[in-house]
């Protein structure tokens, strides 16, 4: 505490400013009219000068930076516009560009509203023309003195007042307030609240990544309708009941261990998480144990403080813990090349920049990629800056490349050998018996070294007597031996000496039954001390590596020489802290850098409100999107922080709040107005990702192994796929796993580089090759193919079919509805009941009449049911699971 | 992995089914994403095109120059002496023979001859391709930074050798998108080598859309009963009752869409009614039984066997014939460190046939004049011999400093060499080519200009040319 306090200290005497709510000019109000409102500015009453970070800096930095920007190498005229001091200085031509309150006299003006192709800036073949409300914009603001702002994701959080609201009785916690109080000035109302069956099944999807079971269902409709009852019979307005009951529920799927699973699934992404090393030869690597410990950081709600500490520099910290230095695997998930031509140092370069754009995008929502090569062009972040961040990872006991054409496949060092009691228990053993016999060895050499002379008069004898069977040597003695033999004892050398008595020891039936039984023990060792698993970790070298910025980030072109250090544009590192990974692991946690806290909640509210605040969620710098909600951003930012970076607080403040329980249907005034739903006047609707879609399949059809970590596993697979692309021996055909492996959440099936299982491609998953905290979401026929199709929806279907109809009596109707229950959580309407039912009437017909098609259909999949069932009215049935599995409402989250 | 073109009816029965009653900025909306998705970019072609779509036989592992397209006649004199250091002028080499001791010169063992009226010199491993001798441009002059496999096949596919951005089909799908509503626009197809050769690994990133949406990302096509993945019903279930089955699919996806206006509901729809039409359009596709007995003949005895190159050409030319806009094949196995002088013959066995047979087949059709052809790989190799050196065996390593491809069709000037390398194929000594110039002017043949088909990604318009690439007009008809 004490150290962040002095760095609090630090950073204002380093002129950091404390601006107060600069949010407060951006929430003007804002006409939303189109799609694109959040794009465009809102719109400036004529009267009101222009706002710089809402009005100004979008136009020069999209328009003019890439000239007269950060890029120092860039730069034409000799003037930047992103710092006022620098735009009010001399430019190249004597003059400064811009005259504050003076705009017919800055030549900024004289130049963008210049019509002659050689004047006119920006240069017609930039492609980037300004408009004239633009213009416009840019004369006002000059006019009104041209003051800057700092761009705003750099400027300190501050707790915004909660603003008021004219509808209290909606607003559950302050989310609700900032999210109303904007609704209010748009004039627009709220939706109502879900349904309990939808808000159970997205409370169980958003948090546990899990449909809700049947079971869950019903318990969760009867206590909220009971508390309901109990409420209203209480007060009019008392909903605190009703309350209680929700909040209790959502601590039941917090305190889940499928709740560490689902958050995993997210950081998996961003850490570029996989089973293999990526590139050309894209071999195995072990990794598990770091995935492990993320879901169980997640699952003991560690602090993000912390769970940002030990995957930074979990090794340097005092008595660091195996887990913790299982947790720095974070920055070893990078790609590894272990191609036969590989230079290391370009690959070492490689993985350090790597490494530096990670941490950026994932803590500080920063391009940083754009800054190894050349200054930013965009944001205040300077070559020197990345390879300041770079020093920081230029330190670790690696080599450029992997474990090419070593004899034994291992991770490539620095790893970590995993507590394996068997087998540790098992090389124990075998040390013990080695180190009994490694003795018994030496005596019987010195044994036979006393020996020797009786030994070598015993050879001499036989020698002459013409070598009778039954005594040594059995095999006839080598020339030069016999050459030895004759040599008087005292002409003989060194070498002499050893080579004979070397003979002596070969031919010792005894001493050669220890050795080969000592060479055995070393091989056995050597054999299971492979079999620990292992998993790569973070180690620093003794002396650092001299780290230089590299010119056009060309690892065959080092340039200045330059130390450990964060960006120059954030709060400096504290002089306490250590110049190594654990003093940056603590500054991007340190509540005076603005970026981390913004960043992460963002990041947060994209996994359960489909978008972020900031939509953009991998760039906060100028040329990202701003927030929707400036202040709410903020609020939850600040809270995280004040909340000890507590992660089930900030997600259970979300998933309590009426603006997250709200009914999702698509209001036609809101497909008008807002149809990306970036105001949030209802609930969340997107499709879920591909974990969780085949996740949801196996949950429902009661398939799925809930087993939480361990090894990855290999589900089914289309044949063929690896052996097109795959290097070319045999070794690299998909063998599927057997038993449980088939059936495990998706988080842990086997992510090979080069080929990620198909159906994470096909619905939007990244190749993991590099940090991503946002994926698409596409709607497209593969990915009906893939539904429709796969042997894994196909075997899900016939297994729900099993459920539907042994679970809930024999009557179609009910049967039908258990369906509908066990994959969305509620029951058909009677025109679904009616499609339903008319379905599987005419499969049974069909079956019934072909029973060789309903035979075939049920052979799908590896797995057996338990139970016999008539396979025309099973084969019916999981035509008709096969339609539920197939429904939008099944792949979206409503 | 999506398939971009099938959006294109997609939209059009949206725009006919949404009388519903969406709001027009809904609609708009909706359409925005989709328009891209299907007719590509408002304003693309950028101006009139000499070609309409791509067929790109990727040579993967790197074809060596000196044994197919840069005749270097005065090399034999110099068997087995050193390199001059002049030459190499302490350009790096890869980790597998920078360590060597010596870098003996190693003349090709394969003779040329001039070829076609343009007097194109070509090598005997190319006995067919000789004959479209004066339809091909040879591009001698090619070079790229990247000098392993894995950096060097990403800067080809992608413009840039760190994995990330979108690869040439994804761009063209992007920006062009699709001339047929029933096929991916952007096609995969990969091959193995006959021969003994050890397969080059390759990578889906190859043809992945990186930053632009996934729907841009190449569709692999494979040979056996699923040319396109889950592309078939599951035993038990026939077309009809697939039907039956998609039609209650599509009821209760309607009933839901009356409470619940969401234009997503629509699409998915819409989607599975594309995957029905491509459970028919690509067993059509790939079914070659309607081929005549001459087609086979003229790519030759491969052609019959799924899955290999020559199969793949024939199926390229049915997929542009159907209006695909990219096609992608990959051969593997080009990649002699060791063993070149068999390797090759037998990677030329592969494709030389096939590759003529396909320009030719384009060219009967009057499909090659707006189809352009390109065959290459990555890098070249080195001149000197990695590894021993004897009569008749060599090996060379990677060389990223020349190499050579050829075009053929739509917009190329056919008859050409372009470029020219010093004695030793080591250096560029005319019309220099990077990669960026290659795609700046296949771009170009497109009708596309490649700094104006940019892409908005964490803040900075990215394009496939980074802020390089000239178009090389020489090689322009």
């Amino acid at each position: 505490m004490r150290r962040m306090a002095k760095c609090v200290r630090d950073r204002r005497r380093a002129g950091w400013p404390r601006r107060v709510a600069w949010w407060r000019a951006w929430c003007l109000p804002a006409v939303v009219c189109c799609s694109v409102w959040l794009c465009s500015s809102p719109s400036v009453q004529a009267a009101e000068p222009p706002q710089f970070n809402r009005d100004i800096r979008p136009i020069l930095s999209n328009h003019c930076f890439p000239c007269h920007g950060p890029d120092s190498a860039a730069r034409k005229g000799g003037f930047r516009l992103d710092r006022r001091d620098d735009a009010l200085a001399n430019a190249d031509s004597g003059q400064p560009v811009l005259v504050p309150g003076n705009p017919g006299a800055s030549p900024l003006l004289q130049r963008v509203r210049a019509t002659e192709a050689a004047e006119v800036m920006p240069p017609p073949e930039i492609k980037k023309p300004l408009s004239a409300k633009q213009i416009d914009l840019l004369e006002r603001w000059i006019a009104a003195g041209a003051p800057y702002e700092r761009h705003w994701s750099l400027i300190s959080v501050q707790r915004p007042a909660v603003p008021a609201v004219s509808q209290p009785a909606w607003v559950r916690n302050e989310i609700d307030a900032f999210v109303l109080a904007r609704l209010e000035r748009e004039g627009l109302p709220a939706s109502p609240e879900a349904g309990p069956e939808t808000l159970i099944r997205r409370l169980a999807l958003d948090l546990t990544g899990l449909p809700p079971t049947p079971a869950e269902v019903e318990a969760f409709v009867a206590e909220i309708l009971a508390a309901q009852q109990t409420d209203r019979a209480t007060t009019a307005n008392s909903r605190s009941q009703t309350e209680a009951v929700y909040r209790r529920w959502v601590d039941y799927f917090l305190d889940s261990p499928h709740y560490g699973e689902r958050m995993a699934v997210d950081w998996l992404d961003a850490a570029r998480f996989a089973d293999t090393n990526g590139y050309q030869v894209d071999r195995d690597r072990e990794m598990w144990a770091w995935r492990d410990w993320v879901i169980q950081a997640f699952n003991s709600n560690q602090s993000f403080a912390q769970f940002t500490i030990e995957q930074i520099a979990g090794d340097l910290l005092p008595n660091a813990t195996p887990s913790q230095k299982i947790a720095t695997g974070f920055h070893r998930n990078h790609m590894l090349n272990e191609e036969g031509g590989v230079i290391p140092d370009e690959f070492l370069a490689e993985y350090c920049a790597d490494r530096v754009e990670t941490t950026a995008a994932l803590w500080l929502g920063q391009t940083f990629n754009c800054a190894r090569c050349h200054d930013h062009k965009y944001d205040a972040f300077t070559q020197r800056d990345f390879y300041g961040m770079y020093a920081f990872y230029h330190n670790v006991a690696e080599g450029g490349i992997g474990n090419y054409g070593a004899s034994i496949r291992r991770n490539a060092p620095p790893f970590l050998k995993l507590p394996a009691p068997e087998l540790e228990a098992k090389l124990a053993k075998l040390r013990m018996d080695l180190a009994t016999a490694q003795p018994q060895l030496k005596d019987l050499d010195a044994k036979l070294q006393a020996e020797q002379p009786q030994w070598e008069e015993q050879l001499q004898k036989t020698l002459a007597a013409g070598a009778p069977a039954n005594t040594p040597p059995t095999a006839p003695v080598p020339e030069d031996i016999l050459a030895l033999l004759k040599k008087p004892a005292a002409e003989r050398n060194e070498a002499d000496r050893q080579k004979l008595s070397a003979y002596q020891q070969s031919t010792h039936p005894e001493r050669k039954a220890l050795a080969e039984r000592i060479a055995g023990l070393t091989k056995q060792i050597d054999e299971t001390d492979l079999q620990i698993p292992t998993t790569l970790v973070m180690e620093e070298l003794p002396q650092p590596r001299v780290t230089r910025v590299l010119m056009r980030g060309d690892y065959t072109r080092p340039g200045d020489e330059v130390t450990a250090n964060t960006p120059a544009s954030l709060p400096p590192l504290a002089a306490d802290l250590p110049r190594n990974r654990l003093g940056l692991a603590r500054w991007l946690v340190d509540p005076a850098n603005p970026l981390p806290a913004r960043v992460t909640v963002n990041r947060f509210w994209q996994s359960i409100f489909g978008t972020g605040l900031v939509r953009t969620s991998e760039d906060f710098g100028t040329q990202g999107e701003p927030p929707s909600h400036p202040e709410l951003l903020d609020w939850l930012a600040d809270e995280f922080v004040r909340s000890g970076w507590d992660v089930k607080h900030v997600l259970r403040l979300m998933v309590t709040s009426s603006t997250y329980r709200q009914s999702s249907r698509a209001r036609r005034d809101l497909l008008e107005r807002d149809p990306d739903n970036r105001l949030l006047a209802r609930g969340p609707r997107f499709r879920l990702q591909a974990e969780f879609l085949r996740d949801q399949a196996l949950a429902a059809s009661g398939l799925l192994v809930k087993t939480v970590g361990g090894p990855s596993v290999k589900p089914y697979h289309p044949p063929g796929l690896y052996e097109q692309v795959t290097a070319g021996s045999t070794t690299n055909t998909y063998v599927a796993g057997t038993g449980d492996e088939l059936h495990r959440r998706s988080m842990y099936t086997y992510w090979k580089r080069s080929v990620p299982h198909p159906a994470m491609l096909v619905f939007d998953a990244p190749f993991r090759e590099s940090c991503s905290v946002r994926r698409s979401r596409t709607n497209t026929p593969l990915q009906a193919l893939n539904l429709l199709n796969d042997p894994t929806y196909v075997e899900a279907a016939r297994f729900l079919a099993a459920r539907m109809l042994t679970e809930v009596g024999p009557t179609l109707d009910t049967q039908l509805t258990q369906g509908y229950r066990l994959v969305l959580a509620r029951a058909p309407q009677p025109r679904e009941l009616a499609v339903l039912r008319a379905a599987y009437q005419r499969a049974l017909t069909e079956f019934q009449a072909d029973a060789n098609a309903a035979t075939e259909l049920l052979q799908v999949g590896i797995r057996r049911t338990g139970t016999e069932l008539n396979p025309a009215r099973w084969g019916a049935m999981t035509v008709v699971a096969s339609t539920i599995l197939n429904l939008d409402e099944t792949v979206m989250k409503e | 992995m999506s398939v971009e073109s099938l959006f294109a009816l997609s939209r059009r029965q949206f725009v006919s089914r949404s009388a519903v009653g969406l709001g027009t900025a809904a609609l708009a909306h909706l359409l925005g994403e989709q328009l891209q998705a299907s007719g590509g970019l408002p304003g693309c072609p950028q101006h009139i095109p000499k070609a309409k779509r791509v067929i790109y036989l990727t040579q993967a592992g790197a074809p060596s120059q000196l044994e197919l397209f840069d005749h270097k006649p005065q090399l034999k004199e110099q068997f087995d002496k050193d390199l001059p250091d002049s030459v190499r002028q302490g350009q790096r080499l890869t980790g597998m023979t920078a360590g060597q001791a010596r870098f003996p010169i190693c003349p090709s063992m394969y003779n040329f001859s001039q070829q076609g009226q343009a007097g194109l010199w070509l090598s005997e491993l190319l006995p067919h391709t000789s004959r479209i001798a004066d339809r091909m441009c040879v591009i001698r002059s090619l070079h790229t930074e990247a000098i392993n496999h894995d950096p060097a096949m990403t800067l080809l596919q992608t413009g840039h050798q760190i994995a990330g951005r979108p690869s040439l089909g994804a761009w063209l799908s992007y920006g062009l998108g699709s001339e047929n509503d029933d096929l991916p626009a952007f096609v995969v197809m990969i091959s193995r080598p006959s021969g003994p050769t050890n397969a080059q690994p390759l990578h889906e990133r190859m043809w992945g859309a990186g930053f632009l949406s996934p729907r841009y990302q190449g569709v692999r096509f494979s040979p056996g009963k699923d040319p396109v993945l889950f592309l078939s019903n599951p035993p038990g279930i026939t077309n009809e009752r697939r039907r039956s089955m998609l039609d209650d699919v599509s009821s209760l996806n309607r009933l839901r869409l009356e409470d619940d206006p969401d234009p997503e509901i629509q699409a998915r729809i819409d989607q599975y009614e594309m995957a029905f039409r491509l459970q028919r359009s690509v067993p059509e596709l790939t079914d070659l039984s309607q081929e005549p007995k001459s087609v086979f003949e003229a790519y030759g005895p491969e052609s019959q066997k799924p899955g290999t190159f020559a199969a793949n050409c024939l199926l390229a030319r049915r997929l542009v014939e159907r209006g695909v806009r990219f096609v992608q094949l990959y051969h593997r196995g080009w990649d002699q460190h060791a063993n070149l002088p068999s390797g090759i013959k037998s990677q030329c066995y592969d494709t030389d046939q096939p590759s003529a047979a396909l320009v030719e087949d384009l060219a009967r059709r009057g499909l090659l004049d707006d189809t352009l052809v390109i065959w290459g790989g990555e890098f070249g190799r080195t001149v000197y011999s990695q590894g021993k050196l004897t009569a008749n065996d060599y090996g060379r390593d990677h060389h990223p400093r020349c190499y050579s491809i050829w075009m053929a069709g739509g917009g190329i000037k056919p008859g050409t060499m372009y470029g020219e390398t010093d004695d030793f194929s080591y250096n560029i000594v005319k019309d220099p080519v990077h990669i960026h110039d290659l795609n700046a002017t296949v771009l170009h043949l497109l009708g596309i200009n490649h700094k104006a088909l940019t892409y908005r990604y964490q803040g900075r318009d990215f394009r496939l040319t980074d802020i390089h690439g000239s178009i090389v007009e020489g090689i322009l008809a």
